[in-house]
């Protein structure tokens, strides 16, 4: 285990990429979450704590809402802007990820910055369209399933933004896990916008292997041209179960969390028939 | 390195070193109520209220909460001035061996501090961090929902 023998406050991102970058890989973020200390990198020596730099709000802009990479799991859940953000899907589902006193702890940045994406938020953000506004010395914008590609290291994660284009859509996730505190098994994730017996929209994300969570816009195209009957959801399921990328670990295997992707579409189904909440 | 924070209503002013959690700093100084069990952030037994909110002492960095205000059970009540919440878990049955009963009651306190009139759905939730292996949650349950009444007409008085 590695042993920490500096805790410096950055009162800036500036701050923060400047000492980062002189300390190179023996200074990591504190920027939210528990990992650092549960699992101990032994090269890192400094902790550079984000806390300070007012990356802590809920913000409507120009273009959307932007959350603070610094903003709880609590803090989007108790959001007023956020419960009436796509149904209040992310509201929703941030106050039933993990556990009380730990989603007062886990930040945005806190579960995108530690690149892996195989987690209870961020299949939630791809679904929603969300981007990433980070600084490596210069502003930068991107969509968060980019950033994530990317596995981008050493930048502070300012915030993310939700597009203001979702105001008719409703989000939408299931996921699968052996206790309520678990760690999913598999997540799905998606976005959708009916008018009518029309899909004007539909995003799908799974969250199928270790380290991983995709965008399926296949998935998507298919929902929109199948409309909404049974006949239309079974198919569905059929594709995904073929297209989903599983993953087999010792909590199961890749066959099972293939069956878990045609539970998950059939929930949608379900879901957006009215038949289940 | 030095912190500074409020425990309990009183300034406190500590070195630590910068690896230390809170749970440990807390303990070191006496404030045995917080108890330490899996130290994984999953029992819930070293919940603290920071600035009012429920975390786990055992996942949190000391230096994190220089600046900040730390509650812990004892801060809420103790057995000369019980608080409702503490009266409630006695007399619902809710603390048997009682290792897990001061991270339950500032999990409850958080919740009723923010919501006075909450649903047995509500409770469950907010106390979803706080493992009990003696009272099957029945009783924990029960009593922050008889506290929270106790405390309404407390506040109608």
């Amino acid at each position: 285990m590695g042993r920490i023998v500096e805790y410096y406050r950055a009162d800036s991102i500036e701050d923060a990429v400047a000492t980062a970058r002189r300390l190179g890989s023996s200074a990591a973020y504190v920027g939210g979450g528990v990992e650092l200390v549960l699992r101990r990198n032994p090269e890192v020596s400094t902790l550079i704590d984000l806390s300070q730099c007012g990356l802590g709000e809920i913000l409507e802009v120009e273009d959307g809402i932007e959350v603070g990479s610094q903003v709880t799991l609590a803090a989007i859940s108790r959001s007023a802007v956020l419960k009436c953000y796509a149904g209040g899907s992310l509201a929703l589902w941030s106050g039933r990820i993990a556990q009380n006193n730990l989603r007062n702890m886990i930040t945005v940045g806190g579960s995108i910055g530690r690149n892996q994406p195989w987690n209870d938020l961020v299949p939630h953000l791809i679904a929603l369209g969300a981007e990433v506004r980070f600084f490596d010395g210069a502003e930068h914008r991107t969509p968060l399933v980019s950033y994530i590609d990317a596995k981008r290291t050493g930048t502070v994660i300012e915030g993310i933004v939700l597009p203001s284009g979702n105001a008719n859509a409703k989000g939408f996730m299931w996921r699968f896990t052996a206790t309520q505190q678990d760690i999913s098994l598999l997540h799905c994730s998606a976005l959708i916008d009916v008018a009518g017996d029309v899909v004007r929209k539909a995003s799908i994300v799974f969250a199928g292997r270790p380290g991983h969570a995709a965008l399926y816009p296949q998935l998507g195209q298919e929902l929109m041209e199948g409309g909404g009957s049974q006949d239309a959801f079974e198919s569905l399921a059929r594709s995904a179960m073929q297209a989903v990328e599983v993953g087999t670990d010792h909590r199961a295997t890749a066959e099972y969390r293939r069956d878990l992707v045609r539970a998950a579409i059939i929930s949608l189904g379900d879901w957006m028939t009215g038949d289940t909440q | 390195m030095r912190i500074s924070m409020t425990i309990n209503g009183t300034q406190c002013v500590m070195d630590v070193d910068p690896d230390d959690v809170l749970l440990d700093v807390l303990r070191g100084a006496g404030y045995l109520e917080v108890k330490g069990s899996c130290h994984a952030g999953d029992c819930g037994a070293c919940t603290v209220l920071v600035d009012g909110r429920p975390v786990a002492s055992c996942l949190t960095f000391a230096a994190r909460v220089d600046g900040h205000s730390v509650t812990t059970v004892r801060g809420i009540g103790d057995g000369t001035h019980a608080h409702p919440l503490q009266r409630a878990f006695v007399e619902n049955g809710a603390a048997q061996c009682g290792y897990c009963v001061p991270g339950a009651i500032v999990s409850a306190k958080a919740l009723l501090d923010e919501n006075p009139e909450p649903t047995e759905d509500e409770v469950r939730l907010a106390m979803d961090a706080n493992y009990c292996r003696c009272t099957g949650y029945e009783q924990q349950v029960e009593a922050v929902l008889d506290a929270a009444e106790q405390l309404r007409k407390e506040a109608r008085r």
